[in-house]
């Protein structure tokens, strides 16, 4: 087996034994603790032996392509970083598998927190491994998924749903803004393999999109390695039973951000940016959190903070930029790794075994347990930087490593000074814990009687307790090997020279170690009135208040932003989506033509045919009428009346262009759809309130004033075009082709014969659906108009009568006489559909409804179903004769008395639509008009609306 | 012109479909009044085949007919196929939902088909009047849907304003569309490109553009043209807010493809500034406003509208890499939408609509799969690595990306981070928060297994998109 397949090994096999431990607790609850400790102890080996193989030929990296669109490849990388890296995920997560065997109760499922567990630690191998980008960021995004899993796993406690929930929050959306600047990244180097971006440094940092791409990763970072202002997730992650604390929240994930910085420090480090940005937020970190981890009271709470400090230490050393400081980082990261997980577990042990880790309750501890007050000391004093202890060390080269970048950052003297106040305070810190737990006295009782944890607990613990105390002694020979495979991973180049002697003589940094301890030592000695203070003045700051408001004020944005755009006002929607596109098409036309532009846009071009003196007075007349219904629509009849006007006045605008057809139609048309609008009136109050503000209405009428001067002026730009008009042809054609003089009738008839069969079926479907919904159906009116009066008592005037009696022969013939010159002359099927039409429902007017159907037997589907027919008919016939459907064909022939008639087959297909026309119109208007004649004959209705002084006035309708 | 050259056999799926739709709608009113099973299964059915037919005919050339009026290229193809399927399942899955609400009826499905029709008919146009034929044949489908419940106040408003606003819409889309007509002379969008590419820099045209894009994002559902999504979404019945979230989206993508990229392509510089502005405002407002919803529902629609955000920024990139992405994003989003408004289903029973953020609390206790099902929708619609979402986050960026709008990017990632705060949540509701109401879940086989179906898929193509991106970019010539 190569390598890349090895490796792919290590970071599948965790990730097998999630469902497996879970399965196997089915059976045996520590089955599922020997399956994740096997795995581990498994994947270990296989590292080890792969490690062993490749030792003299890292960088080991090889990609497979797996999602080529994406520029995505399932890579791995084993370099000395990500050998360090694994090693301490490997090592460690044994070591915490072991005591999570005993550290977790009987009530806790075994199944479900190894699942978690190995899922993690696949997760954070994918991390340290990939040699892909994109699959670097999947897997960080996956450590944020298992830590969000895993801080919960007591679902039961709010503080740990909380603190999931902050957690994920916070690393989730770091890790997208990581995947932001990945994308970057790789855009800037054109791949996403970590060995072609570690070799483009220069590129990278020369290139437009360092900067975005530079922040975008250190917003990954920081949100992940806990720095500020981002630290505050951490605290609340230890809401997370203690190996999760221990595990994740110290020795491993949250190093996945100075993982970070190490990978991308050949390709990134070094520019005043990075400095600039980095080293501050490590040294605010480093000094904030040892400050406030003082004051923790929660054992956890003070490593929490600690974490956080020292994880703020590494930053910055990185942020220094400089190759001494990256090893310095680099061995932190072993050092804090080792005793930091130590000291959690102890802190496991100690609520273990006496239920609380509030150091107020505990002391005295060293009579019950000593070896776990050994461990703890140990640990406490690597922590503290005591000489012969490893974080004494790494400490020593960070205070060198600050007084040699000193100069570059700030005054000469302000760095060493800030760096010893945080070593001073770690100090501190470091008593605290040892003393608060393990001396004094405990304030009360325990609410458990505190003795030994079992051996296996401590095993883990003692380990890495001799691994600190080894690597303090003996650094060279312990951990010499080690750091410089990884510092070589990190810079991609042979380590500049470090000394890893105890012993360097007398010097700055020694001296600052020496002002850390004793200073330390009196500090805590004098720390009552300290906490006091603190307590007083600053205890109440806290990071999360900032996240919580934030979150406030998103959900007041989002509910502000509801209200005011969405508040489900139909008028609203209409404006704002007309006035984002006036805005929109404002905006393009300026950028288009300039502002000069528009002025010349306004000079050019005129209509040909302006018009006389009527033609204006007419359109003159069609505004009027448009105002006045603007401003007096109050009394709806009126309304109608004057928009009638428009509609009249179009048709003398048709007429005046020569299109006496059009207006034949727009003339017909306009008496229908009066009638029809009539109708619904009946139903509807005469006046109408006034619903809106005079100031919005005078908004409204700005915004429609612009659009419509703005559609006017397009249109006008358009029609003011040279065009090539298409007329030429349907003159020409008219007569040879259809038969007709009259162009429209031909065209509507023979040219879009097809058209115009399709408009009568819609318009008869139309009318059906109208008859099928209003049939049947009746509709309350008022007995009385809006006045209070009641309605005439005759409902059928004898004027009306008499006038309809006179009229009907007279429009019935004209219908007719319109209909047969159609074909060459104005006129035509459907507007002598619409003349009948108009002439058969005045007669249903003047004498009602009942008593003119009784008269006319007018079967109305009838005249719709035999319009189409004879429609089909005629189109078929043509087949029939063997030409195309509809094709027309036409005869002359002379009559006695009439003199020469010329017809053409296209006349039946204009009758066809003459009866559609008839029949449709009938059935809609007489339809609506007998909703009336139902509410008045509704015995219900009667009963309850009418009182006896009107209850006869209309009752005789039909009498 | 005689049938012969119309070249019928690649609009094959449409006649078949049409005809299907008029025999349902015939053969409905005779059936026994005991439900419409019938139309259902001839429904279901008519999809199979129309699956089977556009399977078999797809490849990779670009096929015209009717007097090149109708082109049916891949994408033609693969957006047909997605649109059979996505429509078959919330046929499936809204069944007992309508039964339970006396509104399971035989014209639901036909509404429903005559709505793929118009999807079908606007993906494949490549004339401007064809186009709007299919947009608004696919559009009074679902005003008509919208307005199924009848006597349901909410639903008859929800279709008024609906069709009020999607009329105005369809309005301004028209007046572009005759200014370009106007200013080019033809309906062709392939000719439209030509003459514009060779044409002037006319300041119609540029209106033009303007009233195009306007009308197009109104029906796509993008600020500051959504504001009829919420209340459609929430007032229809869930079972036809599902239908109107899914499918349509990707008719709604074929729109703006057709009229931007095949029809005004050379007018890149123009409309590219406007979607991204609208692009921006989407995934802003939607991402922003989901977090103070209530209402399931009305979460849901947000996300919608920041999604449609997230999938013009592929369009927005200009190039097929983009396109695929704007498409991939789309398939992705369509299913998670299924998912997502499945979840009301699920927990909606006779009388009682679960379109609360309440309603879902505790769901893990009463049904552990289905809380599964929807962290993996939620996680997906978060883009959380290794779900469907995740993967069509990765593509769109990486467009926009490779076209140089970095910061345009770091804006979308910022509100896809907002955005994963509320999925969150509800993921939180339902693992964490006790069950207000602990009666055991009544939804039937076909609600749970299209969900099952629907929550696998987020792991499949998460696990493995490599199958669905090759057939996207393949949509593309990529």
């Amino acid at each position: 087996m190569n390598a890349i397949e090895l490796l792919a090994a290590v970071v599948l096999l965790p990730f097998l034994a999630a469902p497996l431990a879970a399965w196997s607790a089915r059976f045996n609850r520590y089955a599922a603790a020997w399956v994740a400790g096997g795995v581990t102890l498994l994947a270990l080996a296989i590292f080890s032996w792969l490690v062993v193989l490749h030792i003299g030929q890292m960088p080991v990296a090889t990609s497979h392509a797996w999602i080529e669109a994406a520029g995505l490849s399932f890579g791995f990388r084993l370099d000395g970083l990500s050998l360090l890296f694994t090693g301490l995920i490997l090592v460690i997560g044994l070591l915490i598998v072991i005591y999570a065997r005993y550290y977790l109760s009987p009530n806790d499922s075994m199944g479900r927190f190894f699942a978690y567990m190995m899922m993690f630690m696949g997760a954070m191998l994918g991390v340290v491994l990939s040699e892909n980008m994109i699959n670097l960021v999947i897997f960080w995004e996956l450590t944020s998924l298992a830590s969000f899993l895993l801080i919960s796993y007591w679902q039961h406690r709010k503080e740990a749903r909380y603190g999931a929930r902050l957690a994920l929050a916070i690393t989730g959306a770091g890790g997208l803004a990581l995947l932001g600047g990945v994308l970057i990244l790789g855009h800037i180097v054109g791949s996403y393999e970590l060995t072609d971006v570690l070799a483009s440094g220069d590129l990278i940092k020369n290139h437009e999109l360092y900067a975005p791409a530079l922040i975008l990763i250190l917003l990954g970072v920081f949100t992940k390695s806990a720095q500020f202002p981002f630290h505050f997730w951490l605290p609340n992650a230890m809401a997370a039973p203690t190996p999760v604390s221990a595990y994740l929240h110290s020795a491993t994930m949250v190093k996945a951000g100075i993982f970070l910085l190490a990978r991308f420090f050949p390709a990134l480090a070094g520019t005043e940016l990075w400095v600039i940005i980095v080293s501050t937020a490590g040294l605010i970190t480093f000094l904030l959190g040892a400050y406030t981890a003082l004051f923790r009271h929660d054992l956890k709470g003070l490593l929490a903070y600690s974490t956080i400090s020292h994880l703020g230490l590494i930053t910055l050393l990185f942020g220094f930029g400089t190759p001494l400081a990256a090893v310095a980082g680099i061995f932190h990261i072993i050092n804090h790794a080792t005793f930091k997980a130590s000291l959690f577990m102890v802190a496991g042990i100690v609520d273990h075994e006496t239920g609380t880790r509030d150091m107020r309750r505990l002391g005295g501890l060293v009579k019950y347990m000593p070896h776990t007050a050994a461990l703890g000391m140990i640990a406490a004093m690597a922590m503290a930087g005591v000489p012969l202890f490893n974080g004494f060390l790494s400490k020593e080269m960070f205070f060198t490593e600050s007084v040699r970048v000193a100069g570059d950052i700030g005054p000469v003297w302000l760095l060493p000074i800030l760096v010893s106040l945080g070593g001073l305070l770690s100090v501190a810190y470091s008593l605290r814990f040892v003393h608060d737990t393990f001396f004094g006295k405990p304030d009360g009782d325990l609410p458990k009687k505190p003795h030994e944890p079992p051996g296996m607990m401590k095993r883990p613990v003692d380990l890495l307790v001799v691994l600190c105390l080894a690597v303090g002694i003996l650094p060279a020979l312990v951990v010499g090997p080690l750091l410089h495979i990884a510092v070589t991973g990190v810079l991609q180049a042979e380590p500049p020279y470090y000394s890893l002697s105890l012993w360097h003589g007398f010097n700055l940094p020694l001296l600052m170690s020496a002002i850390a301890l004793i200073g330390g030592l009196l500090l805590y000695l004098n720390r009552a009135p300290i906490f006091r203070w603190h307590a007083r003045s600053l205890a109440h700051l806290d990071a999360r208040t900032v996240y919580n408001r934030l979150m406030e004020l998103l959900m007041r944005t989002g509910a502000g932003v509801t209200g005011g755009l969405d508040n489900g006002r139909l008028s609203r929607i209409v404006v704002l989506t007309l006035v984002f596109s006036l805005i929109a098409g404002l905006v393009g036309y300026v950028q288009t033509v300039g502002l000069p532009g528009v002025q010349a846009a306004l000079d050019r071009g005129t209509v040909e045919d302006s018009g006389d003196w009527v033609t204006w007075l007419g359109m003159l007349l069609i505004i009027i009428a448009t105002l006045v219904t603007v401003i007096g629509h109050r009394q709806r009849l009126f309304a109608l009346i004057t928009m009638s006007v428009v509609g009249l006045g179009v048709a003398m605008i048709f007429a005046r262009f020569s299109a006496p057809d059009l207006a034949m139609t727009q003339l017909s048309v306009e008496v229908v759809t009066m009638i029809l609008l009539l109708l619904a009136l009946f139903y509807l109050p005469q006046q109408s309130r006034r619903l809106s503000s005079p100031s919005r209405r005078w908004r409204d009428a700005g915004i429609a004033t612009v659009i419509g001067g703005g559609i006017a002026a397009l249109t006008y730009a358009i029609i003011s075009r040279p065009f090539e008009t298409i007329s030429g042809y349907f003159l020409e054609h008219s007569v040879p082709g259809g038969g007709g003089t009259n162009v429209v009738n031909v065209i509507l008839v023979d040219f879009r014969g097809y058209d115009t069969f399709g408009e009568i079926t819609v318009l008869a479907l139309a009318a059906l659906g109208i008859f099928a919904m209003l049939h049947n159906l009746s509709l309350p009116s008022s007995r009385r108009d809006p006045f209070g009066r009641a309605w005439s008592d005759d409902p059928h005037p004898l004027m009306l009568r008499t006038f309809a009696q006179i009229i009907l022969p007279l429009t019935l013939l004209f219908g007719i006489y319109v209909f047969l010159r159609g074909h060459n002359e104005p006129g035509g099927g459907f507007i002598a559909g619409l003349i009948v039409a108009s002439a058969l429902v005045a007669q249903y007017m003047a004498f009602g409804i009942e008593n003119t159907e009784r008269k006319l037997h007018l079967p109305i589907h009838g005249v719709i179903g035999a319009g189409i027919l004879i429609a089909l008919g005629t189109g078929l016939v043509a087949m029939v004769v063997g030409v195309p459907f509809l094709t027309s064909n036409t005869w002359h022939f002379t009559l006695s008395l009439l003199g020469e008639i010329h017809l053409a087959s296209a006349i039946g297909f204009d009758l066809g639509v003459f009866l559609v026309v008839v029949g449709s119109t009938m059935l809609i208007l007489l339809n609506l008009g007998r909703l009336t004649d139902h509410a008045i004959e509704h015995p219900d209705y009667a009963s309850i609306e009418a009182s006896p002084a009107d209850s006869a006035t209309r009752g005789g309708r039909d009498a | 012109m005689t049938l012969a050259s119309l070249n019928l056999q690649p609009v094959l799926p449409e006649i078949v479909l049409a005809a299907m739709a008029c025999l349902i709608l015939l053969v409905d009113p005779f059936l026994p009044k005991r439900g419409p099973t019938v139309s259902f299964v001839l429904s279901i059915l008519t999809l199979i085949a129309l699956f089977v037919i556009t399977l078999v005919q797809m490849d990779d050339s670009v096929r015209m007919s009717f007097g090149d009026m109708v082109v049916n290229d891949p994408m033609a193809d693969l957006m047909k196929l997605v649109v059979y399927v996505l429509v078959a399942a919330v046929f499936v899955i809204s069944r007992t939902y309508l039964r339970q609400r006396g509104i399971d009826k035989g014209e639901y499905y036909m509404l429903g088909l005559f709505g793929v029709l118009g999807m079908m008919i606007t993906i494949s146009s490549n004339h401007l009047l064809l186009l709007y034929l299919g947009l608004e044949l696919m559009s009074l489908a679902l005003y008509a849907m919208t307005a199924f419940k009848r006597d349901d106040g909410r639903a008859s408003e929800a279709a008024m304003k609906y069709f009020v606003l999607g009329a105005l819409a369809s309005g301004i889309l028209l007046y572009g569309m005759s200014l370009l007509y106007g200013v080019t002379g033809n309906l062709m969008l392939t000719a439209i490109a030509e003459t514009v590419a060779a044409g002037e820099d006319s300041m119609a045209l540029k209106a033009a553009v303007v009233l195009i894009v306007v009308g197009a994002v109104f029906k796509m559902g993008i600020a500051p043209f959504h504001m009829w999504l919420p209340d459609v979404y929430e007032g229809a019945p869930t079972a036809v807010t599902l239908y109107l979230a899914a499918a349509p989206k990707v008719a709604a993508l074929a729109l703006v493809m057709r009229l931007l990229v095949d029809g005004m392509g050379p007018l890149f510089y123009d409309w590219q500034p406007m979607l991204i502005v609208v692009a921006m405002l989407s995934m802003a407002i939607g991402n922003v406003v989901a977090i103070a919803q209530t209402s399931f529902k009305r979460m849901l629609t947000y996300s919608t509208i920041g999604h449609v955000g997230f999938i013009l920024l592929g369009v927005l990139a200009g190039t097929n890499e983009g396109y695929a992405a704007a498409l991939f994003y789309t398939i992705a989003y369509a299913v998670m939408t299924i998912g997502g408004f499945g979840i009301i289903l699920l927990l909606a029973r006779q009388g009682f609509e679960a379109e609360s953020m309440d309603d879902l609390k505790g769901l893990n206790d009463r049904s552990p799969v289905m809380a599964f099902v929807f962290l993996l929708l939620m996680f997906s619609m978060a883009g959380i690595p290794f779900t469907f979402g995740f993967w069509a986050k990765l593509a769109v960026l990486q467009s926009i990306v490779g076209v140089g709008l970095w910061w345009l990017a770091t804006f979308a990632v910022v509100t896809a981070v907002i955005g994963a705060f509320y999925y969150l949540r509800a993921v939180k509701m339902v693992y964490f928060d006790k069950p207000e109401d602990t009666s055991p879940i009544q939804a039937d086989v076909n609600v749970r297994g299209v969900l099952i179906l629907s929550g696998a898929s987020m792991l499949i193509f998460g696990l493995y998109p490599t199958g669905l991106t090759a057939l996207t970019a393949g949509a593309f010539g990529l």
